[in-house]
């Protein structure tokens, strides 16, 4: 059996007498040398979790394993873990050394260690010449690398990140994601990135974990979390605009297979025989924006309307309108269109995904997270 | 702080406000030095032509004010200075202490519940007078009158709401990301609290000390209801210079006002940055 790093197994935890749940019995696995990112709107549950691996809240049902151990119980500093605040939680009273040494004094290691730690994970963050600066006279991004220094000085088994860019101005945000990759690959850790900002997930994680009320909708490489949703919560959480998700049902007539929704048809390729379910099933269709096309209106397609036009740069988000559903499109910019006027929208049949009307899951991916619970 | 400068009417006004919230200082200084002839003078006398230190002579030798043929001075202030150290110090101590521990529980653990601090609260919520006479009832019932163990209990209960609403004021201050973070660096979390927490409060600690310290320095109708010959203040003192042939001994009064002035200015100028700080430190950007 492999090891895992940090396994979350069947984890739950319950308010007010188990009238709130906050996190409904996750599953979860990250490997050594990992970067995962707990993706989801605020309230979904990713902060109790987040709390739950430190320590500063205990789990009212399941179990969490670090390197194999179970850590349930044990107080938040003796599970080697590193958690980096959104708020950094920088002790402001004292010197940036001080903010560094601060978990080594505690443990106690001998000064030279910790001396010589300190100036390593300052080399390393940028921090040398700040050491003897009083913390309250730092600005954001460096009250950010005290915070990460403050806990890379420990050498823990995992590093937690509790949405560790949302404090920064835009320019900042950037260099430190820039340099969160550079740590990463300097010194192999296992990183666990908790934040609502899927920019940041798709781009600093390997793997996304990305969940609602409670739950993980869905754990896969970043990539397939985008272009294959396993959960329409998965689906319009992502991208921007969010994947177009509309409700209906499923045809079968003879050997054609069609989506319908009120005045709207779309016919279905073949590969969703297999799986889709009974005639007039309910099912939701979901198709990306940049995948839409739009064409000129003597072409195969639906005809519709272009209702908004929103330049964004390089490339535009339309809203479509097409029997009497509003579509988002996006387009390159040198081919957009006028407000008002008439196009035909086409649904390239690759990019289609279709999801039960009744679990709202991927039919095309049987197997995902929680089924296999 | 604002960088505007500070224009005429603004330095006016601000010359005003001084001299209007001085001018009673002034005055008792200048009748502090007035030798008796002139405590009562009409029209009044700003400046005392012969300034004289008989006043504060007369505060630990009842006989000195003799020489203006002002007698009948009983007791010196001796017993009053140390029992008004005493009791505040004392008192203050306590209060700030307990009010610190009660201010973390209620801030970080929910200590009882959200009406808990209200209900702190509502031991101030009448006036004074209304529970003195039945305390000095049942202090005399149990033995508490007229000793210190009993008004330094009394001062901590009637202050105890004050500082706990105070600390709890900075106590929220304090994000507790702050705690946990020390927390997971290995400490439990009561050292983190002192670690951590209270040293981030400090100016707020020495801001609430001070006003509890003056509270306590400065309260006369507990002590005087309290105290019969073992136990004295500076405010109940201050009110017994008076005499049957002079009247009231303005200038001894104003000499003790002086001198019960001097603790809370020195610790006033000691704690000046602290009291800035306290008002205004943030431990998190957010």
């Amino acid at each position: 059996m492999t090891r895992h790093k940090l396994e979350l197994i069947g984890l739950r935890k319950e308010y007010d007498d188990g009238n709130v749940v906050a996190v409904d019995g996750i599953d979860l696995a990250v490997e050594s040398g990992e970067t995962i990112a707990l993706l989801g709107p605020s309230g979904c549950g990713k902060s109790t979790t987040l709390n739950m691996i430190v320590g500063l809240e205990e789990p009212t049902g399941g179990d969490i394993h670090i390197d194999g151990k179970s850590v349930v119980g044990r107080p938040p500093g003796k599970r080697n873990i590193g958690l980096v605040f959104q708020d950094y939680a920088v002790f402001t009273h004292m010197t940036v050394a001080k903010n560094l040494s601060f978990g080594l004094e505690v443990s106690g290691l001998p000064r030279s260690e910790i001396n010589r730690r300190v100036g390593e994970a300052a080399e390393l963050l940028g921090l040398t010449d700040l050491l003897q600066e009083k913390a309250t006279r730092l600005g954001g991004s460096q009250l950010q690398r005290v915070a990460i220094g403050r806990t890379l000085v420990t050498k823990p088994a995992i590093l937690l990140l509790d949405e560790p860019l949302s404090n920064l101005e835009a320019e900042a945000r950037q260099a430190m994601r820039n340099e969160l990759r550079r740590l990463q690959n300097e010194i192999g850790l296992t990183i666990v990135y908790v934040t609502h900002d899927q920019t940041e997930a798709l781009s600093l994680a390997n793997r996304i974990a990305v969940m609602s009320a409670g739950k993980i909708r869905q754990f896969d490489a970043s990539g397939t979390v985008y272009n294959e949703p396993a959960h329409t919560f998965v689906a319009s959480f992502l991208g921007s605009p969010a994947m177009n998700l509309v409700r209906g049902e499923l045809r079968r007539d003879g050997q054609a297979l069609a989506f319908k929704s009120g005045a709207l048809t779309v016919p279905l390729p073949a590969r969703f025989d297999a799986m889709a379910p009974a005639d007039q099933a309910p099912v939701t269709l979901g198709i990306r924006p940049e995948n839409l096309r739009i064409g000129q209106p003597g072409d195969s397609g639906l005809i519709s309307t272009v209702s908004v036009v929103e330049p964004r740069g390089p490339e535009a988000a339309l809203t479509v309108e097409a029997a009497n559903t509003d579509f988002a499109v996006v387009v390159p910019s040198a081919a957009r269109p006028e407000p008002g006027e008439e196009v035909s929208l086409q649904f390239p049949e690759d990019s289609l995904v279709l999801f039960s009307g009744e679990t709202d899951r991927n039919l095309a991916l049987p197997h995902n997270v929680e089924e296999a619970a | 702080m604002s960088d505007r400068p500070l224009t005429l009417p603004l330095a006016l006004l601000l010359g005003l406000v001084t001299v209007v919230t001085l001018f009673p200082v002034f005055w008792i200084l200048m009748t502090a030095i007035k030798p008796p002839t002139d405590w009562n003078a009409v029209p009044a006398i700003w400046v005392p032509s012969e300034p004289t230190l008989v006043n504060f002579q007369t505060l630990f030798d009842p006989e000195a004010l003799g020489v203006y043929g002002v007698g009948g001075v009983s007791e010196a202030a001796t017993q009053a200075v140390f029992g008004s150290l005493l009791a505040s110090i004392v008192a203050t101590a306590l209060s700030v202490g307990i009010g610190l521990a009660a201010a973390i529980a209620l801030s970080r653990y929910s200590g009882g519940g959200r009406a808990t601090p209200l209900i702190i609260l509502s031991g101030r919520m009448f006036p004074p007078a209304a529970i003195a006479v039945p305390f000095v009832i049942i202090f005399s019932t149990i033995g508490l009158i007229d000793t210190y163990f009993g008004l330094i209990a009394i001062y901590i209960a009637v202050t105890l709401p004050f500082s706990t609403w105070m600390l709890k004021s900075f106590v929220d201050e304090v994000p507790k990301e702050v705690e946990e973070a020390a927390m997971l660096d290995g400490l439990t979390r009561v050292r983190a609290h002192l670690t951590v927490t209270i040293p981030l409060i400090k100016g707020g600690l020495f801001a609430t000390t001070l006003f509890i310290f003056i509270l306590n320095w400065s309260e006369f109708l507990f002590a005087l209801v309290l105290s019969y010959t073992t136990i004295e203040t500076i405010p109940v003192r201050l009110a017994k210079y008076v005499t049957a042939t002079a009247g009231t001994l303005y200038g001894v009064q104003a000499a003790l006002a002086v001198l019960a002035m001097v603790p809370l200015v020195i610790a006033g100028f000691l704690i000046q940055n602290h009291l800035a700080r306290g008002m205004t430190f943030g431990a998190v950007k957010r």
